[in-house]
């Protein structure tokens, strides 16, 4: 049976209203209790409309002495990890879906195992090392990590992405006057574009919700996360919500800016 | 934005970021040597922070200082760290809880030869600080405790006879007794939930309180006596208690009106309604009003390259009016002998009066934070929450929890090798559980 196209519209619009709202409320609750007096904040049952709004609580947090600066550091951190994670793990990823070598499907299998490591039991020597090289308490040093953490991730997804670009289009470029080097950059570097938008993406999530890393590796210049993960945890819970929004709405914000990559991937309109 | 434009500008944030944050707090710096982190576990959350930075070290003219707290694994790993990186440390005070220090003893510098300056800190405080050996490693700074905030609209159903101010757990089961056959309402409340102060409550209150130890006394028949009373009192306790993790956020929104916790995770309810509310002493069991006094203290790391500030820091911190700003501020109690102002806060003043009633009661003993656990510290308070989980919130049969769980925290004395400590005397060896 096929459905009228009014209902089969309405149907569409109404699944993609709920998956909307599965994420767009809570935001909104943590948005709005940002945004309120405390009293209102601890009031209960909670309102549903902004009954007492507020920017008390968000100006202390903001205020507060290192948040500022650490959401510059963990933009600049992402950022980095972002640049140095694709640099090393997108020709990688290039080899694992172009070349035949010996070892091919054991470096693939080799690069997951870096996740296998908890980081944990690595915190101390990591910190002694960190100091030695005089990277300890530096962006530069928080990066390198991350970078480590999301390589394996980076390199499986730009394999993929570079599997589907087709190999033909690269020859064809070859033989129409590009060199090796120049068919990539001009032919498949191009194709692979929203491929490499969604590591991108992925790796700045990694970096930006990473806290133990940049705990363990800074004392001042840390990231919003190791800044305010145990203050939030042992704070009002006016501080709980400011800090929730803080730490949500920029990644939101940068993936809105990366969306239109990934649409090409997915054939948007 | 087309991608070049992006990669411009991705350049250009890394640039302009990559800057290590300045270091600031105190005043200007006058001739005091090169800045320093002062890295405590105290004062985590994000409001006692800034009131550390901006208020309490506000008159400090040092070294400039980053006064910078975390949980204590991560406090401890990084002073580890800098111990073994060699060189000069950033870290030039630390501030831990009396149990915190045991693992980083080699690399703390004996400060015995200052105690001199510190008036009135009280002897048995000096000797924690030489924790278990003759020398000095820190200097006590401040210290807390834990008591019971009450919501006057309680006072009507006490029982009769007991006296608020001098109360056992028995008469509190009543009070909740009473309070829930009138009101229909559970309104005694636990910190159970996750980061709450739980453990300190079993370590330091309900068990010296019933058994008149702690490890010695863990799967005693004592102890299986306060499990059924504890298991009482939570018939009345609100069941939303496994969820609170400070006691003064549901005390102000009435969930609960009566609330046990440390004195720091009750200030802001008594300092919002000092009207409504009133401060009492820890109940007594049995055994005695047995009560916990947390103790904290400043140590220097061998490795700091500004020993005469850091030094001078410690002057600072331990002068009345600093420790009177460290009450008005962040609710920890002086250690040196001060005059407390007659302005203080009202609900400051409630927990003044309640430390001072708890502390100067006839049957008074008090416990100190568990000694010489270190890291297995966390595993002994897990043993002790997951015993609570299990008997009173599970409902699970008293005495093969107790067998159970006293293995664990057998395993995480032996694995410390610490001795007794407080209500359970002394030993050679290892604590051992009975």
């Amino acid at each position: 049976m096929r459905l009228p196209y009014a209902v089969d519209r309405a149907l569409v619009y109404a699944v993609a209203l709920l998956l909307a709202a599965w994420v767009l409320v809570p935001l909104y609750f943590i948005g709005l209790a940002a945004f309120s007096t405390p009293d209102a904040a601890y009031s209960y049952p909670k309102a549903l409309l902004p009954v007492a709004p507020s920017a008390e609580t968000m100006r202390f947090f903001l205020d507060s002495r290192g948040v500022v600066s650490s959401i510059v550091n963990s933009f600049a951190v992402a950022l980095l990890t972002i640049v140095i994670a694709l640099l090393l793990g997108a020709p990688a990823g290039y080899a694992l879906a172009r070349f035949a070598f010996r070892g091919r499907d054991a470096f693939a299998v080799l690069v997951l195992t870096t996740k296998m490591f908890p980081i944990a039991i690595l915190s101390i020597p990591l910190a002694v090392t960190f100091l030695q090289l005089g990277l300890y308490d530096s962006i530069v040093g928080v990066a390198l990590v991350h970078s480590a953490m999301a390589l394996p991730f980076v390199i499986l997804v730009t394999s993929g992405v570079f599997v589907a670009v087709s190999h033909e289009l690269e020859e064809a470029a070859q033989t129409l006057g590009c060199s090796r080097w120049t068919a990539f950059l001009r032919v498949a570097l191009p194709l692979a574009l929203p491929g490499l938008a969604a590591a991108a993406i992925f790796t700045f999530v990694i970096s930006w919700n990473e806290a133990f890393a940049s705990t363990i590796l800074t004392l001042r210049s840390r990231t919003l996360p190791a800044l305010v993960l145990t203050a939030l945890d042992q704070s009002p819970i006016t501080f709980k919500f400011a800090g929730g929004f803080v730490m949500a709405a920029p990644a939101i914000a940068f993936i809105f800016l990366m969306r239109r990559y990934l649409l090409n991937l997915w054939g948007g309109r | 934005m087309n991608a070049r434009s992006i990669v411009i500008v991705l350049a250009l944030v890394i640039t302009a970021c990559s800057t290590q944050g300045t270091p600031s707090g105190g005043a200007a710096a006058t001739d005091q040597g090169s800045g320093f982190v002062f890295a405590s576990t105290q004062f985590t959350p994000t409001t006692e922070q800034e009131a550390m930075r901006t208020k309490i070290l506000a008159g400090y003219k040092g070294a400039p200082v980053d006064f910078i707290t975390d949980a204590e694994g991560v406090i401890l790993d990084r002073i580890t760290a800098e111990a073994k990186a060699g060189g000069a440390g950033k870290v030039g005070l630390i501030g831990l809880e009396n149990g915190q220090f045991g693992s980083l003893i080699s690399g703390l510098q004996d400060l015995g030869s200052t105690m001199d300056k510190y008036k009135g800190i009280p002897a048995d405080f000096v000797g924690l600080g030489k924790l278990g050996t003759a020398t000095q490693y820190y200097v006590p700074w401040m210290q807390a405790t834990y008591f019971l905030a009450v919501n006057k609209k309680a006072l009507p159903y006490l029982p009769s006879g007991a006296d608020v101010n001098a109360l056992t757990y028995d008469q509190l089961i009543t009070w909740g007794k009473n309070i829930t056959d009138k009101t229909g309402k559970r309104m005694i409340g636990l910190p159970a939930g996750n980061n709450s102060l739980l453990h300190r409550l079993l370590q330091g209150y309900f068990y010296p309180s019933y058994t008149g130890g702690l490890v010695t006394t863990y799967k005693s028949a004592d102890a299986e006596t306060m499990w059924g009373a504890i298991k009482e009192l939570w018939k009345y306790t609100n069941p939303q208690s496994t969820t609170y993790a400070f006691m003064q956020e549901p005390l102000q929104s009435e969930e609960v009106w009566i609330g046990f916790d440390h004195a720091a995770r009750l200030i802001n309810v008594l300092k919002a309604k000092p009207d409504d509310f009133v401060a009492v002493p820890a109940p007594a069991g049995p055994k005695g009003r047995y009560f916990m006094t947390v103790l904290v203290g400043l140590a220097i790391p061998k490795t700091t390259a500004n020993q005469a500030g850091a030094a001078a820091l410690i002057d600072y911190l331990l002068q009345p009016s600093t420790q009177i700003a460290t009450l008005r501020e962040n609710s920890f109690f002086p250690v040196v002998k001060v005059d407390i102002p007659g302005d203080l806060n009202p609900g400051l003043k409630l927990e003044a009066d309640a430390v001072a009633k708890q502390a100067g009661a006839k049957d008074a003993k008090p416990v100190p934070l568990p000694v010489g656990l270190g890291a297995k510290g966390g595993d002994l308070n897990k043993a002790m929450v997951d015993t609570f989980q299990r008997i009173v919130v599970k409902g699970e049969d008293i005495r093969t929890v107790l067998n159970e769980q006293a293995a664990l925290v057998q395993k995480a004395i032996t694995d410390a090798g610490a001795t007794c400590w407080g209500p359970d005397g002394s030993s050679t060896g290892p604590c051992q559980v009975k």
